[in-house]
């Protein structure tokens, strides 16, 4: 096995404390951001670092060979600075480039590129990256390899019509190697999703097409843990669906359908944090 | 009235597919529920292990095609030139942006596919893909032209690239002529000196045909054939608008953003020189035959005729 990837162990109190100081520092340095660009999508990502954080410090098996590492794709590409800050803590990325993001001198875009180290699909138009995955997951299996592909989408990005032809397909080539997240922060960009559409029934309708489903707490590690310890069991696409709040931590915005905050609110959290 | 002899796109496209399926294993063919009508069936019954139907999922089919790209695969897309437009949004953010390569291989493009009516006709195809970065544009003329590039688009060509073939009909123009495709060349399939006929696909018949016309009233025209719309040729368009000073393009395609655009784009900047555009300003509609589609719309030997006539006086 490659680097990483500890799937299957229990996880240590080291470890867990470990993977809370990182997302805590990720968490700090995406609304740090906000010194630099006021427009950036602070909710979403707050609501992703956790699980960007699991995935990317305890599962996924780096690599060069395309088909024998793990690929992680941000489908719900407006949350790239959350993704940027776990790149950085990875060392994929500096930490100065991230004072950068979407400045033109800067590496950072405002949605992931792939020429971004550490970045697997070029995301921002919703609705795409479970597709791509499903490529992935199906190359690799094809030409043998034992990589393993994680997506992770947004419960709004759910209205997307590609996501039902996706969810179909993946169950028709009976993609074991496939570990889909849906982040259920009940917020989309003009509103609650229950006001725009519901997505309640989600859970449903992915385990009626296939899919086996689970949940998790996805700020708790040792939720998020277990649960994809348990899909990596599965001998089918699993999805995850991930109760998340838009905004954690960060209590200005936190839990409402607000995406972005000032460099004002931003240095009082800082501060008092 | 004389077409020459006529053979089908589709099937020669089809057959070849499956030849270089032989060659190169890392070829897999996606579509998405339309593989027989488009003659993706050939590779099917050779390579069931490499053939996908995603079902009528256009958008899924773009996406899956990137990703099986991402880890080395060469995906070819088969389907309706009509439907893959459905999914521009994917290739743009998905395939041109990431520069993947991935092949969209379309039939039933321009008025092919007749009787379904403008809903499956496909005319606003070729502007919409050269607008993209990175993206290719190939429009064969028949299907000796198909044997000719495919193969060469496939093997050796690497990045995205939409190739665009009709369906049936497809008089002979370039048959028992000896030249090579190379991406990026225009053919000269007549040389004149007093007008020259640019365009790409089967209405390069109707451009030959006029030529033909042409000469007997004392007309010279020249006929290019642009089969690579992007990269284009300038050199060459350059050049016979210097010789000619008269253009003509015909298009089996909206004459907005299409092959005429092209090349107005070229002389706009390196040679200025009055033209004259043949091709689509409409919706389609049905008719029994893409050839009484393009008498009907005015694409054919008659307009190119009254153009250059035009254009000479």
């Amino acid at each position: 096995m490659e680097k990483g990837g500890s799937d299957g162990t229990p996880i240590s109190l080291e470890e867990l404390n470990k993977l809370k100081s990182i997302a805590e520092r990720a968490r700090r340095n995406v609304i740090r951001m906000l010194f630099y660009d006021q427009t950036i999508h602070v909710g979403s990502s707050l609501s992703s670092i956790e699980i960007l954080t699991t995935l990317f410090f305890r599962y996924l098996r780096e690599g060069k060979d395309p088909i024998n590492r793990d690929w992680l794709i941000l489908s719900k590409g407006h949350a790239a600075p959350a993704l940027y800050a776990v790149l950085a803590e990875k060392g994929y990325i500096s930490e100065d480039e991230l004072w950068k993001i979407q400045d033109i001198s800067g590496l950072l875009q405002g949605h992931p590129e792939i020429f971004i180290p550490g970045v697997d699909m070029a995301t921002g138009s919703l609705g795409q990256g479970l597709s791509f995955g499903i490529g992935v997951a199906q190359g690799i299996k094809m030409k043998g390899g034992t990589g393993r592909v994680f997506v992770i989408m947004g419960d709004g990005e759910q209205d997307e019509g590609e996501i039902w032809e996706a969810m179909t397909h993946a169950v028709t080539r009976k993609l074991d190697n496939l570990v889909a997240f849906i982040e259920m922060n009940g917020f989309q960009l003009d509103d609650s999703t229950s006001n725009v559409k519901p997505k309640d029934f989600l859970p449903d309708v992915w385990k009626a097409v296939g899919w086996k489903t689970l949940s998790c707490d996805g700020h708790d590690f040792v939720s998020i843990i277990n649960t994809i310890d348990e899909a990596l069991k599965v001998k089918a696409p699993v999805v995850i669906f991930a109760k998340t709040m838009r905004g954690k931590g960060f209590p200005v915005i936190e839990n409402s359908k607000r995406q972005r905050s000032s460099p004002d609110d931003a240095r009082k959290f800082l501060l008092n944090a | 009235m004389m077409q020459g002899s006529s053979y089908s796109m589709r099937d020669t496209f089809g057959k070849l597919l499956a030849e270089l399926g032989e060659k190169n294993k890392d070829i897999v063919v996606i579509t998405a529920d339309v593989g027989d009508s488009t003659r993706a069936m050939y590779f099917r019954e050779k390579f069931p292990d490499r053939y996908f139907n995603v079902g009528i999922s256009e958008q899924d089919m773009i996406n899956f095609a990137a990703g099986l790209s991402a880890v080395g695969f060469k995906p070819l897309i088969v389907n309706f030139s009509m439907f893959v437009m459905r999914a521009w949004e994917q290739i743009r953010n998905s395939v041109a942006r990431m520069n993947l390569d991935v092949k969209i291989l379309v039939t039933h493009a321009g008025y092919s596919d007749s009787g379904d009516g403008s809903s499956h006709q496909s005319l606003e195809d070729i502007a919409l893909m050269r607008v993209l970065p990175n993206m290719k544009v190939i429009v064969p003329a028949d299907p000796d032209d198909i044997k000719r590039s495919l193969p060469v688009v496939i093997q050796e060509l690497r990045g995205p690239l939409y190739y665009r073939m009709g369906r049936e009909y497809s008089p002979s123009i370039t048959t028992g002529v000896d030249y090579d495709f190379k991406l990026g060349k225009a053919y000269v399939l007549r040389d004149g000196d007093d007008v020259a006929i640019m365009g790409a696909g089967v209405v390069l018949w109707d451009a030959l045909k006029a030529a033909e016309e042409l000469e007997k009233i004392g007309i010279s025209a020249a006929v290019i054939n642009l089969f690579s719309i992007k990269p284009i040729d300038e050199d060459t368009i350059e050049y016979y608008a210097r010789k000619t000073g008269r253009v003509v393009t015909i298009e089996e395609h909206s004459i907005y953003g299409g092959i005429g655009s092209a090349v107005a784009e070229v002389l706009a900047k390196r040679y200025p020189t009055k033209m004259r555009f043949i091709g689509a300003t409409t919706f389609g509609r049905s008719a029994r035959s893409q050839r009484d589609l393009l008498d009907y719309y005015g694409i054919n030997y008659k307009s190119v005729i009254s153009a250059a006539l035009e254009l000479v006086k």
